[in-house]
């Protein structure tokens, strides 16, 4: 089980810390983002939000608005042919007149500027007749409870249910020596990215093309979206997505539903428009991590065996669904943790109520469960008066184990990531040390937490993508593939993937993407796939150009000289030099190939398709492949609480990952620290209050994510393994680096104070008194 | 967003004279670090605002003055300079302190303690400081000059007991030299954030006892203030961690008088007694834990 650098890889570019290809452009401000795009003539466009929760608009008048000179355009649902949307999973509403959440739009405003387009929307006048709603998941699921939707009238969202089967689990419960059931319950969370949704809108006046420019986190997603509000084929929307400043699984249906809008107005007023979110508006239509409502019962045995796992794990969808049924695929299948238990039942399913809806965000349900899991797991060791090291040992997954989904694993390191921690951490000397602390003022505490992800999109949806690779007859390489940078650094990781490919050095690859006309649709740009899966067709596409251009080089007679060279297998590019397997010493420059290969018509470009092989689950027990493998990872997170005002203070943390191989181990490293720093927000100060659907903190002041200030010590260790399913052998970490993160903090916070926080966030006064004030 | 006219005195004598011409309509900032927010939000105690009235070119605002028994701090003093002046280090490094914790550096580089004093938050992170200094405010109107007391000064959270016309220039405070000092910050985060409570205390030591004391626990009350009670039980004592703690007691009861028992008064007692317990500690010289 090696650390990064002990198993010998042998890449020449991917698995080394080249520079990232945008990072000079960000530190320095140079890089342009949607919001800072202009246009001659440009205008701008805005929302009103009901602001109700649940409610219906009665009457609507837009004549005083419409009034105010410079005023281009006012639109209710009224004026809209088709004001639902039918581009994404979410019966979503461009504009509305029945209400069923804060962030719903009921009018869409144009004017010259944005001061006006504030004033127009001050003049709307509208009126509401206010109807019951449903807020929590725990009133959603009552007997009679008001229905957010009339087709789902106990609330329940039935694409959503995702049960796992496996084994008889009562027969499992009847084998038990002890059976312990606990309740866990975690909070909304915003994704906080630095930048606000924005897009801008031109038309052009010939052919009527819809040119976006976005902050998307998935530009063909946009496109959907675009498509559907204008009516049009998509061949005539064409999404530019801009450099992101963060997204995290949230610039997706916002993101849709703003281009949508805004595409809207810029067909209506004939000009192109500028819409950008404040954060008070990005607060309060962009999706929130789903607030999970966690009830296990697990039966073990006196030797540590858990022989029982049964679940309920239900997730707020808010007012519409977004994506609830694919995150309960993973979370069904992430349903009994990092453990291999021969018996179990587990359901998970969402619930609508009157809210902001749930969505992507970072984790994809794993920090929720996990937050849940890994608590559970120490409560039952507790119990057991077992050492909760030692419990996980007897449990974890390993080779040749099955997981949830019945799945026989092989390659985990489950259990030597775990160990590796807590003997670097000195975790157990010091868990058994703390625990006898009385001082009533500041307490110590360590916490630990293991976790396995499933890589990329398994069985949820295939994990196909496709990539082009351009030679140009100066020796560079242009690339492109329909998957996304959204700041992990995909641009730079392709190319290292592609420079590995082909043999050309890094600094010869260009990404040009992303431009939904200029390549295929690849699938989002989510589950810490990109770099996993959707990069294996440009792994695949520079092998091709490789071996195009050995066919050419041996075809204009590049190694005419060496008489017995006959086959292209006899010739290598590597390092952006041919040469042959017999003189290595001798090198014709790539450059030179891709010259004469233009002037005499030579093909030196290729287009490559991967399919992966097919995960197949039977939806009714979950069992089968669910995903082509996992990675696995380990926190342990070191506290200090003050006793007497229930403040933590996170000291230090330290994560252990295992990555199958680190395509770039700076970028890895830079994904881990803010998975830790995100983590900490989790588990500590970070939750969106919404109180009867009401958001109470729509901005950073109340809404309290860590600072600088508040960053740890962080330690990160690197694992690597010799699992050839990802491209180069990678595994995800961009969701693997948060996901365990709170769940160790929350497990510190008990080692320091005795009292388990069931309730997520651990904020001042739920540390101190245990629940939270109101 | 509201739209306001920009007025940009150069005189003391020109800014009275905007404040007696436009009264209630007129509304003097300093570094407009509470102000902007209030207006983006549309706050209504902006609603009949229709003149901001920029006060950084006044002179009169300016400086840090040490007199016999008093210290002069120009309202338009940002946090950052009080924080690094080297007279009120010495002579009130609770202040100093205090300053140091308020928002972020630029909020620090921008914000005033005129500022902060008349935004009228009883949050504000150098209020309790302000108050245990017997700090009063220089208040001037085209018709004189008069002083009133910190912690009179706020009539409710959000509003000063000022006339339309009237403005500050300037905070006296006392000098305390002979006084050790602390100041306590409950945050939810170690950098820009909110007071959830926090506590200002000076102590003069006298043969081992305490000759006096001054205690001001911040986001307690609705108007800030010191708690004489509390002061007046551990004067003429030695210092304790017990002693302290039952300062902290009297605080908390003093609270609970003032504000009634409230959705928050359960976290509030036991917290806010052991800021101030910790506070005095560290005043004293003693352990805080």
């Amino acid at each position: 089980m090696p650390l990064l650098g002990e198993l010998k890889k042998n890449y020449k570019i991917v698995n080394h810390s080249v520079p990232r290809i945008d990072g000079i452009d960000k530190v320095t401000g140079r890089a342009h983002y949607a919001a800072d795009l202009k246009f001659v003539d440009m205008v701008y466009g805005g929302c009103l939000r009901s602001g109700r929760s649940h409610a219906k608009v009665t009457r609507i008048d837009t004549e005083k608005a419409k009034a105010i000179p410079g005023v281009l355009a006012v639109v209710t649902a009224d004026d809209m042919p088709k004001p639902k949307s039918c581009a994404g999973n979410a019966p979503y509403m461009y504009l509305t007149k029945e209400v069923k959440y804060a962030g719903d739009v009921v009018a869409i405003v144009c004017a010259e500027t944005k001061a006006l387009v504030d004033e127009a929307l001050k003049a709307i006048e509208v009126e509401y007749e206010d109807l019951p709603g449903v807020y929590t998941i725990r009133d959603a699921i009552k007997p009679g409870a008001p229905a957010v939707h009339e087709q789902y009238p106990d609330n329940v969202f039935t694409d959503s249910i995702y049960p796992i089967r496996k084994g008889d689990v009562e027969k499992g419960f009847a084998e038990a020596d002890l059976i312990i059931e606990r309740e866990y319950e975690t909070q909304y969370i915003e994704h906080s990215y630095i930048e606000p949704e924005a897009v801008v809108c031109i038309q052009n006046p010939a052919d009527g093309v819809m040119t976006v420019h976005s902050s998307s986190q998935n530009p063909f997603f946009t496109r959907r979206y675009v498509a559907d509000i204008l009516g049009v084929g998509m061949h005539d929307v064409r999404v530019f997505q801009e450099t992101l400043g963060g997204s995290f699984g949230g610039k997706e249906e916002g993101v849709g539903m703003l281009a949508a809008r805004c595409a809207y107005l810029c067909r209506l007023v004939g000009r192109p428009v500028k819409m950008t979110f404040s954060r008070e508006e990005s607060f309060l239509e962009s999706a929130k991590r789903h607030p999970f409502l966690l009830r296990y019962k697990v039966g073990v045995k006196k030797d540590g065996h858990i022989v029982a796992w049964e679940g309920t794990q239900i997730d707020n969808c808010g007012a519409y669904n977004n994506q609830t049924q694919f995150m309960n695929s993973r979370a069904s299948i992430h349903s009994c943790g990092a453990y291999t238990i021969p018996n179990v039942k587990t359901d998970t399913y969402g619930v609508f109520t009157n809210n902001i809806h749930g969505g992507a965000m970072r984790g994809y349900s794993s920090p929720q469960l996990i937050w849940g899991q890994e608590q559970l797991i120490e409560e039952i060791a507790e119990e057991l008066g077992m050492d909760p090291l030692e419990f996980r040992r007897i449990n974890c997954l390993k080779d040749g184990t099955t997981n949830a989904t019945g799945t026989v694993l092989d390659h985990v390191n489950m259990q030597e990531v775990m160990d590796y921690t807590a003997e670097k951490t000195d975790y157990q000397r010091k868990h058994e040390e703390y625990k006898h602390q009385t001082s009533t003022k500041k307490r110590k505490g360590i916490g630990i937490a293991i976790g396995h992800r499933g890589c990329g999109l398994g069985a949820e949806s295939p994990d196909a993508s496709g990539a082009m690779a351009i030679a140009n007859e100066d020796g560079t390489v242009l690339i492109n593939t329909g998957l996304a940078e959204n700041g992990q650094g995909l641009k730079t990781a392709f190319a290292q993937i592609a420079a590995e490919a082909i043999g050309v050095p890094y600094e010869a690859i260009r990404f040009y993407g992303t431009d939904t006309q200029a390549i295929a649709d690849s699938g989002m740009t989510v589950a810490s796939r990109g770099t996993v899966m959707g990069s294996q067709s440009t792994r695949k596409v520079g092998y091709k150009l490789n071996e195009i251009m050995r066919a050419n080089a041996l075809a204009l007679g590049f190694f005419k000289d060496q008489e017995n060279v006959k086959s292209i297998e006899q010739i290598v590019l590597e390092d952006g030099f041919f040469h042959t397997t017999e003189k290595p010493d001798v090198k014709v420059a790539f450059k030179d190939v891709c010259n004469a290969s233009l002037w005499t018509g030579r093909q030196m470009a290729a287009y490559e398709w991967y399919m992966p092989p097919a995960c197949i689950q039977d939806h009714h027990t979950g069992q089968g492949v669910a995903f082509p493998n996992y990675a696995y990872g380990c926190v342990v997170a070191e506290i200090e609480v003050d006793m007497e005002t229930g403040y933590v203070d996170v000291q230090k943390v330290t994560a252990s990952h295992d990555v199958g191989t680190a395509v770039n181990p700076a970028l890895v490293m830079g994904q881990i620290y803010g998975g830790i720093l995100m983590g900490q927000g989790y588990a500590t100060t970070e939750e969106v209050e919404v109180s009867n659907g009401k958001v109470r903190n729509q901005n950073f002041e109340n809404y309290i994510v860590p600072t600088a200030a508040d960053m740890p010590e962080m330690d990160v260790n690197i694992f690597e393994c010799d699992d050839p399913r990802g491209t180069f052998g990678a595994k995800s970490i961009g969701e693997p680096a948060t996901e365990v993160v709170g769940a160790a903090i929350a497990n510190a916070i008990y080692n320091a104070t005795g009292k388990r926080i069931r309730e997520n966030p651990a904020n001042l006064e739920r540390v101190l008194l245990g629940k939270k004030l109101r | 967003m509201q739209k306001l006219s920009y007025l940009k005195p150069q005189t003391l004598k020109e800014a009275l004279g905007y404040l007696k011409e436009y009264g209630e309509k007129v509304k003097p900032y300093a570094g407009g670090t509470d102000l902007m927010v209030q207006l983006r939000e549309g706050s209504s105690r902006l609603k009949d605002v229709e003149y901001l009235m920029d006060v950084q070119a006044l002179p009169e605002l300016r400086g840090i003055e040490v007199r016999e028994d008093s210290i002069r701090i120009g309202a338009m003093t940002s946090h950052t300079e009080v924080n690094e002046s080297e007279v009120l280090r010495k002579h009130v490094p609770f202040l100093s302190i205090a300053s140091s914790t308020v928002g972020s550096t630029q909020i620090r580089n921008k914000g005033t303690v005129g500022g902060n004093i008349c935004n009228a938050s009883p949050a504000a992170d150098t209020l309790s400081p302000f108050v245990a200094l017997n700090a009063r405010l220089v208040v001037v109107s085209v018709d004189g000059e008069r002083e009133v007391m910190v912690k009179d000064a706020m009539e409710k959270a959000g509003k000063l007991k000022l006339a339309p016309h009237e403005m500050v220039t300037s905070i006296l405070i006392d000098r305390i030299d002979d006084y050790s000092t602390a100041f306590i910050k409950l945050g939810r985060r170690k950098a820009l954030a909110i007071s959830r409570m926090n506590a200002a205390v000076a102590l003069k030591m006298e043969n081992g006892v305490i000759a006096a004391a001054r205690i001001a626990p911040g986001c307690v009350f609705s108007t800030p203030d010191r708690v004489e009670k509390a002061e007046a039980l551990i004067v003429g004592k030695a210092p304790s961690a017990a002693l302290f703690e039952e300062a902290g007691k009297a605080v908390s009861e003093e609270m609970i008088a003032r504000t009634g028992i409230r959705w928050s008064t359960e976290y509030k007692k036991p917290v806010i007694e052991a800021l101030i317990q910790r506070a005095l500690c560290r005043a004293a010289g003693l352990p805080e834990d």
